[in-house]
């Protein structure tokens, strides 16, 4: 194998080896700049890497903010836990497990006034995840639903409507399942006539036999990207769990593309934003917290590049086009909030056994 | 004479497959990266460039492929000063246990990357170490020191003692011999290690995304990059590091390998 | 003045010399690897871990079908993958040494591994995309007639094996050329000069020399193939799941690293039998 590259004779080589060397050097010089500049260090959900929503705030107050995105919130409060304290100074985090941060006592008390909690739809304003004993921990920041997406060219509307043709024959092999347990198991749930808030250990046989029936209708269980992939190439015709978020940005390449609410309801997912206990710079991710929930903030929040939805903040209506809005169905949201639940809230049990029944679903 | 011929032909009809086979993805890559559209899917809408201009507005992404190549660089170099100070001393001397060491050198090899990202996380988590580009790179010296190691230990040949025990008689010190003896001679063998190591380092993926924070590699970087969609950009980026990778074999090509006289 | 005799030295120089890079393997890699061993041990509970000593996450792995199935996937997907990767790498890194003339192999030998430079991620992604329902295969093979309905191609089994079979074609293509270029003409000499034919030459001589070549590397194919989660997860569309993606599930949203590293242990014994029925090839030997 090294006879390969034999034939290279060593000057030849320490002079090639000694040029690369002054490359790399003049390169790791050249590049990052060291500014005297304060940091803020977030740990947060894609959406909030855009440089559009980030590059106002870093201007305005002369600071940088270092952005971690994490999927799944075992995995951001496993990073967090690997973590010192100090590390991490705002925290985006699953509406329905807000309360789960604050048991492990990560998360700093916001004073009520610093938030415009007023102007937030108040469906969303979740004050029972968002705040515990009178305290707040969290705000909501972005919402959506977990519902129902589908190319119209290739599916009829109107079946759309009714969920459970979803386990029918007719799409057999033409559907997507979007990769996140809770939501699918809760719009299982919700398929069988359960409440999301009100499932329990008894439910999940029921649940489980729902969810392999409809694994056995799908063609792939997928996360984010490979859901849209496949929709847009036409690899699926629809995508369960999906929604908004999934084709907003598609819309316009992909026109066919649409989503809606079946009548038995869909799930409504919300992610709220906090600071951690111990931060260093408290002040100043205070100031971010209020940035992202201010009606700017918001609107940029809606409409970033990794996925569109609903802001929190009703004001942020005024900063959005009416393109913008139509895309996200802005004048609907009063029906759409109605007719959608939160996500299931488990026991640590019960969540194993999601997790379990999730698991084999998708080994089978 | 006929079955000559026939042989060539299956050969050449073969050949013609499989590098089809092979460069068909890469044919898609590049073809969509010019996607004059958001999705990079068919059908193809026309010739644009401006996903190569989002590239290089990109900060982040830029900021991505240097850290690459400064952590490949720098695993690469240490995994291979390790392998060869390691492989020297096994192969030059008589050590007690020398088997059961050369076992133990060679041995990440046969882990799973994830298994020691895994491995690499939870100590460091103990330690209380922060993650960062400098753990990633730990974590890549950790799979190419066996590579390394073992490339070069295997081609420490007998017949380079008595060079070097002629050097040493003539008065030169053990580094001087390692460096302008034994080093020289062993070109290829270093040569074939630091770039097979720095290809392993450089596309790896698992380590470089469970043992950093912030500055990140490229390969993670366009993982967060599609997490928002599939993106005529990561078609981009890709096919540009195709296309240096192209050109620097090129270089190296025509004056590192220059003319072989021997086989 | 203590004399320090001359092999106690030359032993002395010996440790410095190899010391480095086994602190480091020890430091960086057996730590860690027995420190997921004893966290294998415990339990993950609540929200955080219990540091009892109990077999509990093995015992669920051979209890929990859906588990001890992700063995089973990545065993048949390995052993497909490195069978495949072998009888298609093998004519190409023959033609290559055989049939290619000398000036021009390693001009050809590059190209056959050229596609390794482009990202993996990305690469994959574009698999997903040839392999899908209105993808250059599909659309190829409908308007030549050969089938009337597209193939299922894409985020299947048959995905993930054709992912992996291109990386591993790659690879295999320069572990076993390196190894057939090595081989001295005089076998194939002297097997003409007993009367061989071509044929015979080849299953007789040949393929026997080049079985080191070929055995690492299949080895090699076995230890990448079954530890890889990208390739499964992006190509796989979840209709299976293997042993690399069980592992990272369990990081997900439980964050349960004890059962993480008990699959990891297990995933790691497969590998160490899978390396001790090989080890007979696998010897690293000085020219």
């Amino acid at each position: 194998m090294t006879d390969f590259i034999a034939g290279i004779s060593a000057p030849r080589f320490l002079t090639f080896a000694a040029t690369l060397a002054l490359a790399a050097a003049a390169a790791a010089l050249t590049s990052e700049p060291v500014l005297a500049q304060d940091e803020l260090n977030a740990l947060v959900w894609c959406d909030h890497t855009d440089p559009a929503l980030i590059e106002p705030f870093e201007k305005a107050n002369n600071v940088k903010v270092n952005l971690k995105e994490y999927e799944g919130t075992g995995a951001g409060l496993s990073i967090i836990d690997q973590s010192r304290p100090g590390d991490w100074d705002v925290l985006v985090i699953d509406g329905v497990d807000v309360q789960r941060a604050v048991d492990k006592d990560i998360l700093a008390e916001i004073p009520a006034d610093a938030l415009p909690n007023a102007d937030i739809f108040p469906d969303v304003r979740m004050e029972a995840n968002n705040s515990r004993d009178g305290r707040i921990y969290a705000v909501t920041e972005k919402f959506g639903y977990n519902t129902v997406s589908y190319d119209k060219t290739k599916v009829d509307p109107a079946d759309m409507k009714d969920m459970s043709k979803l386990w029918s024959e007719k799409y057999k092999g033409r559907i997507a399942v979007y990769d996140y347990y809770l939501p699918m198991i809760g719009l299982t749930g919700i398929d069988l006539g359960k409440a999301t808030a009100s499932l329990t250990d008894a439910d999940m046989p029921a649940i489980k036999d729902k969810l392999l029936a409809l694994k056995a209708n799908a063609k792939q269980v997928s996360d984010v990207v490979s859901s849209q992939t496949a929709l847009a190439t036409g690899e699926v015709d629809i995508v369960f769990g999906g929604g908004e978020w999934l084709t907003a940005g598609l819309v316009k390449d992909k026109p066919n593309l649409d989503w809606t609410i079946p009548e038995q309801g869909a799930v409504r997912w919300a992610q709220s934003i906090g600071v951690m206990k111990d931060s260093t710079k408290k002040d100043l991710a205070l100031k971010f917290v209020q940035y992202i929930v201010s009606p700017e903030g918001q609107a940029r929040l809606a409409t970033s590049s990794c996925y569109w939805a609903m802001p929190a903040n009703a004001k942020a209506g005024e900063h959005l086009t009416d393109e913008q809005k139509a895309a996200l169905r802005w004048n609907e949201q009063a029906d759409y909030l109605k007719r959608t639940q939160l996500y299931p809230i488990p026991t640590a049990e019960l969540d194993a056994k999601m997790q379990d029944a999730w698991t084999e679903m998708l080994q089978n | 004479m006929a079955r000559n011929r026939l042989t060539n032909f299956v050969s050449s009809v073969y050949a013609v497959l499989i590098f089809g086979f092979i460069f068909l993805p890469v044919i898609m890559l590049v073809l969509f990266s010019f996607q004059d559209g958001r999705l990079p899917v068919s059908p193809f809408n026309g010739f644009s460039l401006q996903w190569y201009e989002a590239v290089f507005a990109d900060r982040k992404l830029m900021s991505a492929l240097l850290h690459s190549f400064l952590v490949a660089t720098i695993s690469s170099l240490v995994a291979c000063l390790l392998g060869f100070f390691a492989a020297y001393g096994l192969a030059r001397f008589k050590l007690p246990g020398s088997a059961l060491q050369r076992g133990l050198l060679i041995a990440p090899m046969t882990v799973s990357y994830l298994i020691i990202a895994l491995g690499l996380l939870s100590v460091l988590n103990v330690l209380g170490i922060g993650l960062s580009l400098w753990t990633v790179g730990i974590g890549h010296v950790v799979i190419n020191l066996p590579l390394c190691f073992a490339i070069i230990y295997s081609s420490m040949g007998d017949q380079h003692i008595n060079i070097e025990r002629a050097a040493r008689d003539l008065g030169a010190s053990d580094i001087k011999v390692m460096a302008l003896v034994t080093a020289p001679m062993l070109l290829p063998s270093l040569l074939a290690s630091f770039f097979l190591s720095m290809t392993f380092s450089w596309d790896e993926f698992i380590i470089a995304f469970l043992l950093s924070r912030f500055d990140v590699t490229l390969p993670v970087e366009i993982w967060s990059l599609l997490r928002s969609g599939l993106n005529p950009k990561t078609n981009a980026i890709g096919s540009l590091v195709f296309l240096v990778s192209v050109v620097l074999l090129i270089v190296l090509e025509l004056f590192l390998f220059g003319r072989t006289k021997k086989s | 003045m203590a004399h320090v005799s001359l092999e106690v030295a030359e032993r002395r120089k010996a440790w410095s010399f190899v010391a480095p890079a086994l602190v480091w393997t020890f430091v960086f890699f057996v730590a860690p690897f027995l420190f997921m061993a004893a966290m294998s041990l415990w339990e993950q509970q609540g929200g955080g871990i219990v540091r009892v000593w109990k077999l509990n996450n093995y015992i669920a792995f051979f209890e929990k079908d859906a588990l001890f199935r992700g063995l089973t996937n990545s065993l048949e997907i390995t052993a497909i993958v490195t069978v495949f990767s072998i009888l298609l790498a093998y004519p190409l890194a023959w033609i290559i040494a055989e049939r290619v003339p000398q000036k021009y192999q390693r001009t050809a030998l590059i190209l056959a591994i050229l596609p390794f430079w482009t990202s993996y991620v990305v690469r994959s992604y574009s698999w997903l995309l040839v392999l899908s329902r209105n993808g250059v295969i599909n659309q190829a093979l409908l308007n030549l007639g050969v089938i009337s309905e597209p193939l299922e191609l894409a985020s299947n089994r048959t995905a993930t094996v054709i992912g992996f079979v291109h990386f591993f074609v790659m690879l295999l293509t320069l572990t076993i050329y390196a190894n057939l270029v090595q081989l001295s003409p005089n076998y194939r000499r002297a097997a003409a000069d007993l009367g061989a034919n071509a044929f015979q030459t080849f299953w007789h001589v040949i393929l026997p020399l080049t079985m080191p070549g070929i055995m690492t590397g299949a080895f090699l194919t076995f230890v990448l193939c079954i530890g890889d989660y990208v390739t499964p997860q992006i190509l796989g569309g979840n209709n299976e799941l293997v042993l690399p993606q069980i592992i990272m599930l369990q990081l997900g949203r439980r964050a349960d690293f004890p059962m993480a590293a008990a699959l990891s242990i297990i995933l790691m014994l497969v590998v160490t039998a899978a390396y001790i029925a090989c080890a007979r090839w696998l010897k690293i030997e000085r020219t």
